[in-house]
């Protein structure tokens, strides 16, 4: 039983780890050297880390036209990012310049012997398996590729999501004390006083069965 | 623009069913704190007549009020996102 439990929450921490390192921005420190469109067809295994269909840039639900941008980091290993809008719900990102990105994108192009470093804000896998991409949510020219980038916004929004689940432990155990332990309580002492009226009715039955 | 009209809509209703949880929550502990205070000693009067001078109280004030921010603050963080994402 303990196993179970052990497995039950080891599992729930990976995902929940997964989802947040799936959805939450990070930074790479890139060289961007090609931008271009190219029509995808989008299946159901990899459905789910593209735009859902009613967003900006998404035609279809099948085969669109995405934006990707092709970058290499500074050990010379390739990284191709997607740069699709994320619509309005979920992951919130809220983006809907992805025109306006692809343009900074191809602006900021170099070569090896000219590089331009830039921070790639991006969230996302690439898992050439499953043909997904890390989608690009902003382009910043930086000094060199040795830049630090202190990543405020997964800390903040880790912070807060500590603090809600926190607050909603609170209500719980706040609901539990003020709500369910009285009437719990109540129902025993409703029960007690059931069981004297039975009990009388049983000692009078006593009574009478001893007489007869 | 469909899009943003339904993110509206599901996302007042959601923050509405928040509100009245954190309502409920902050009454409660509200409740639980007067009663902790007569129940201390030293108070004079009924404990319920304490306890609902104190919750009268509570109804107008600036705690209760502020729960409001349920609403304003995630609205705030969407703006700012935007503004962020998209005008940087």
């Amino acid at each position: 039983m303990r196993k179970i439990k052990w497995a039950f929450w080891i599992i729930v921490i990976l995902f929940v780890g997964a989802f947040l390192h799936y959805e939450l921005p990070r930074h790479d420190i890139v060289r961007i050297t090609n931008t271009y469109n190219r029509l995808t067809t989008i299946g159901t295994e990899n459905g789910w880390a593209y735009a859902s269909p009613d967003t900006g840039t998404a035609e279809s639900a099948t085969t669109r036209d995405i934006r990707f941008i092709e970058a290499v980091f500074p050990d010379n290993t390739v990284i191709v990012y997607r740069n699709e809008d994320t619509g309005w719900v979920w992951p919130p990102y809220f983006k809907y310049d992805s025109s306006n990105l692809q343009a900074m994108a191809g602006n900021l192009k170099s070569t090896e012997a000219a590089p331009k470093w830039v921070s790639v804000t991006k969230y996302g896998w690439r898992f050439p398996f499953l043909s997904i991409y890390p989608n690009a949510i902003s382009i910043k020219e930086v000094a060199g590729p040795d830049v630090t980038i202190i990543p405020w916004v997964p800390i903040i929004v880790l912070i807060v999501l500590a603090f809600l689940i926190f607050m909603a432990r609170r209500m719980w155990l706040q609901f539990w004390e003020r709500m369910v332990d009285p009437a719990i309580a109540e129902a025993e002492e409703a029960q007690d006083r059931a069981r004297g009226f039975f009990g009388r009715i049983g000692a009078w039955f006593a009574t009478w069965r001893r007489k007869s | 623009m469909i899009a943003i009209i339904r993110l509206a809509i599901f996302g007042f209703v959601a923050l509405s069913v928040v509100y009245w949880l954190v309502s409920v929550y902050s009454r409660s502990e509200r409740r639980e704190k007067l009663e902790k205070e007569f129940d201390a000693g030293g108070v004079e009067g009924s404990r319920d007549d304490y306890v609902s001078f104190g919750m009268d109280h509570y109804q107008h004030g600036l705690r209760r009020k502020l729960i409001v921010l349920v609403y304003i603050i995630p609205v705030v963080v969407v703006v700012v996102t935007v503004y962020l994402v998209n005008y940087q």
